[in-house]
C-alpha cells in the first residue's frame, strides 16, 4: 500500500509542482535553462518596419557554455560567445572580440541572469497558457512598478522553460519589439558546430577602451531599480566628440547618459524611435545632456534633468 | 396456421389485400416465412429464381437493420431508471460536444480579432507616435536604404532650419545612438541590454 502512495506521489508531484509554480519561479527557471540546456531555436526579431530571421544554438563544450548566433538575411552577420569571449563577425569589419557573459541580439541578456536583481523595478505575474512554436507555453509578465519604463510578457516551453516569445510594450500596451521562436529544437548533445567554434581560435578580446575617470556625476532622481553601471568619458565614435558618460541599468533596461559641450544644431528636447529606443535632451549653460535608452522619452528628460556635479 | 391463415398470405402476396391487412401480415412474423415461401414458389414458376437461392432474405435484411446506426434518432433516455439529478447531467453531456464547437469558433475569432488588432497596432506605432514627437526612422527596410525621416518638432519650428542643419542633427542624433549601442557591447556586465547591432544609422549627407 506505501509503495502505491509513493508511486502515486511520484506521478503526481512533478505535475501539480508545475502547477503550483510562481511567475518568479519560472522565470528563474528560465535563466537556468539559457545558461544550461542545449537547443536550437529559429527566431524572428520584429521592430516596427524590420522582421530579421535569426537562428541561435547553445550547448556546451567541455563544461563551457558555447552559442552561436547567426543573422539569416542580408551580409553574414554571426556572432559567436564560448564561455565569456563573445566574437563578432562582420562583412564590414574584421572580426573582433569582447568580454561578455551573453550575446545580445536574441533576448534581453538579463533573462539568463539573476532574476531577483529585477524586483526592484518590475513584478512578476502569471499570465495564461497558449501554444507557441507548436508547443504549450505560459506567459510571464514583467510588469514594471512605475510608468518609467516598458512591460515586458514572455511566454515559456511548458517542458524546458525556454523562451517562446519575447514582446516588449509601451506604456500605451503597443507592441515595440517582438522576439518569436518559430521552432525550438532541443539536443542531446552540442552540435557539431559548437564543438568547431570551440576548437577555433577567435580574435584576442579587444583591450578596453581607456575608462577614464570620470567627474562624479550624481543624479537627484532616477526611477527606482536603476543604478550607475559605468562613468567614464570617451569620444563618441562617429564624431570623435570627447563626452562624460554615465551607463545606468535596473537589471534589464540600460540607460546611457552624455555630458557634452553643446553643439552648434541643438538636439530635439525628446525624441522616440520606433523600435523603442528614446532620446532627450537637456541644455545647461553651454553644456547638454543626452539621455538615450528603451524606456520612454519623459524618463530620459527626467534623468536628464536631475544630474548634478558632486 | 390454419388454411384461413395460409390462404389470407398467399392473397397478400399477389396483391390482393387492402393496406391494413398487408400492416397485419408484417405485425405477424410468424406469417413471415410463408410470405417468403408463396413469393419463391411463385418466382420458380414464372422461371424467375437467381442462381444462388439465399433462402433467410428478410431475416438478412432485418438483421442488417438492426446493425445500422441510427443517426438522426436521438438516443432514447431511459427515462424510468434515472434519478432527477442524473437527469441534467445527463442532457448536458449530449450539449457539450456543441458548446465545445461554439468555444472553439469563439477562439478562433478572438485570435483573428487580436492579430488583426496587434498588426493594426503594430502598423499604426510609429505614426501615432510622430504625432507628440519627432521621430527618427533607425532602421532601414528590407533590401531598401529608405532614408532617416526626421520630422521637425516644435523646437525647431520657431527657427528656420536649414537642410544642412537637419542633415547636423541627424548626425548627431545618430552619434548619440551608434555609442549607446557600442557600450552596451562593451560594458561586460552581465545586464546588457540591447538587441540591436551598432550598424550605423542611414544618414542623407
Amino acid at each position: 500500500m506505501r509503495f502505491i502512495w509513493l508511486a502515486l506521489l511520484v506521478l503526481v508531484f512533478p505535475v501539480s509542482a508545475q502547477e503550483e509554480l510562481s511567475a518568479k519561479a519560472w522565470l528563474e527557471n528560465m535563466s537556468l535553462a539559457l545558461k544550461g540546456q542545449e537547443f536550437k531555436m529559429s527566431l524572428i526579431h520584429l521592430q516596427a518596419d524590420h522582421i530579421r530571421p535569426l537562428v541561435y544554438i547553445h550547448g556546451m563544450v567541455d563544461e563551457h557554455e558555447v552559442a552561436f548566433l547567426e543573422h539569416l538575411n542580408g551580409p553574414p552577420k554571426n556572432v559567436v560567445r564560448v564561455a565569456n569571449t563573445v566574437t563578432f563577425i562582420e562583412h564590414d569589419q574584421p572580426a573582433y572580440s569582447v568580454r561578455a557573459d551573453r550575446i545580445q541580439g536574441v533576448l534581453p541578456p538579463a533573462f539568463a541572469g539573476s532574476i531577483a536583481d529585477l524586483e526592484s523595478g518590475y513584478q512578476f505575474v502569471l499570465g495564461g497558457r497558449s501554444r507557441l512554436a507548436g508547443r504549450p507555453g505560459q506567459l510571464v509578465r514583467i510588469i514594471p512598478n512605475d510608468d518609467n519604463r516598458y512591460s515586458y510578457q514572455v511566454w515559456l516551453d511548458m517542458d524546458t522553460y525556454l523562451p517562446l516569445r519575447y514582446d516588449m510594450l509601451n506604456l500605451e500596451k503597443q507592441l515595440l519589439e517582438q522576439v518569436l521562436v518559430v521552432e525550438l529544437i532541443v539536443l542531446d548533445d552540442a552540435p557539431a558546430i559548437l564543438h568547431e567554434a570551440y576548437k577555433q581560435d577567435w580574435p584576442e578580446i579587444m583591450p578596453q577602451p581607456q575608462r577614464e575617470q570620470a567627474d562624479n556625476w550624481q543624479f537627484k532622481w532616477l526611477p527606482q531599480g536603476f543604478k550607475i553601471l559605468v562613468k567614464d568619458n570617451h569620444r563618441l565614435i562617429g564624431s570623435h566628440e570627447a563626452v562624460e558618460y554615465i551607463a545606468l541599468s535596473d537589471g534589464l533596461v540600460n540607460i546611457s547618459v552624455y555630458v557634452a559641450r553643446a553643439g552648434e544644431t541643438a538636439l530635439p528636447d525628446e525624441l522616440m524611435t520606433r523600435n523603442g529606443l528614446s532620446l532627450a535632451t537637456e541644455r545647461v549653460g553651454n553644456a547638454e545632456v543626452v539621455a538615450v535608452g528603451k524606456v520612454p522619452a519623459e524618463t530620459l528628460s527626467r534623468i536628464a534633468k536631475s544630474i548634478t556635479i558632486e | 396456421m390454419d388454411k384461413l391463415g395460409q390462404e389470407w398470405v398467399s392473397a397478400a402476396v399477389d396483391g390482393e389485400v387492402d393496406e391494413q391487412v398487408l400492416a397485419e401480415l408484417a405485425a405477424d412474423t410468424d406469417s413471415h416465412e410463408k410470405w417468403r415461401d408463396y413469393h419463391m414458389i411463385g418466382d420458380a414458376m414464372r422461371g424467375e429464381l437467381p442462381a444462388a437461392i439465399n433462402l433467410d432474405l428478410s431475416a438478412n435484411i432485418a438483421a442488417a437493420i438492426e446493425l445500422e446506426p441510427s443517426i438522426l434518432v436521438p438516443k432514447r433516455v431511459d427515462a424510468p431508471e434515472e434519478t432527477p439529478q442524473e437527469l441534467p447531467q445527463h442532457k448536458l453531456a449530449s450539449v457539450v460536444p456543441l458548446f465545445k464547437q461554439f468555444g472553439q469558433y469563439a477562439i478562433a475569432a478572438s485570435v483573428a480579432l487580436v492579430a488583426v488588432i496587434g498588426v493594426q497596432n503594430y502598423n499604426q506605432g510609429g505614426v501615432e507616435d510622430a504625432a507628440p514627437m519627432p521621430v527618427l526612422n533607425t532602421r532601414p527596410l528590407i533590401g531598401s536604404a529608405s532614408p532617416v525621416s526626421l520630422q521637425t518638432g516644435p523646437v525647431q519650428q520657431n527657427q528656420s532650419y536649414t537642410n544642412e542643419r537637419v542633415m547636423e542633427q541627424r548626425h548627431r542624433i545618430n552619434t548619440y545612438i551608434q555609442d549607446h549601442m557600442l557600450q552596451q557591447r562593451l560594458n561586460n556586465s552581465a545586464n546588457i541590454d540591447d538587441n540591436s547591432e551598432p550598424t550605423p544609422v542611414p544618414v542623407n549627407h
